[in-house]
């Protein structure tokens, strides 16, 4: 599944540890995401909606699901 | 007990599983050792120790669980495959570790800690593997 979370983290000059932090995450968690090797759940991906005040399609696209 | 973010719930976990897991560790030398060399097998001490290990297995067990529910997805997710290969491994391995002394492969009788054994072995690589994988 693709996402914007590299965009979305770069235009707000986050690293990847500050995201996971916001997250609640591991930095490994938010690379493995953002790198495409693994889906988030429904819960987190509507908490970095949230934490990016974006619909939650806007940063995932599910359409290749 | 409360616990804010994941490295605060890390840190607990961890701190849990030294605990219970030495404990653990400890009561079963003691069960495997004491009789023989401390109380000259005497029931009741036995019976004690063996309790008290009982309860330290199952302290450590909880203590995993938890530790497993305070991890994020990712790890979840490793750990969960990890176990997986394991008792897979574990399974194929002692079903063909039992049958070997009846089939006359080798001529002494298997012990079960080797497939304790092979299990953390895997238990480890699988993590590791795991952590390569999503790195």
């Amino acid at each position: 599944m693709k996402n914007r979370l590299k965009v979305l983290r770069a235009e707000r000059d986050w690293t990847q540890a500050d995201l996971a932090n916001a997250l609640d995450v591991t930095r490994q968690t938010v690379n493995a995401i953002e790198t495409g090797k693994f889906d988030p759940s429904l819960p987190l991906a509507f908490k970095a909606a949230k934490l990016f005040k974006m619909p939650i399609e806007e940063i995932f696209d599910g359409s290749d699901c | 007990m409360t616990t804010d973010n994941l490295a605060a719930r890390t840190k607990q976990s961890n701190k849990e599983l030294l605990t219970w897991t030495s404990s653990w560790l400890v009561s079963l030398a003691i069960v495997a050792f004491a009789p023989k060399f401390v109380w000259d097998f005497s029931p009741v001490y036995t019976l004690m120790a063996l309790i008290l290990n009982l309860f330290f297995g199952y302290k450590m067990i909880i203590a995993n669980k938890r530790a497993l529910d305070r991890m994020d997805e990712l790890q979840r997710r490793i750990h969960f495959n990890a176990m997986a290969v394991s008792l897979g491994i574990s399974m194929v391995f002692g079903a063909a570790y039992g049958l070997m002394e009846g089939v006359k492969l080798i001529d002494f009788e298997p012990n079960p800690s080797g497939i304790l054994f092979v299990m953390g072995i895997s238990y480890l690589i699988s993590v590791f593997v795991g952590l390569r994988k999503y790195a």
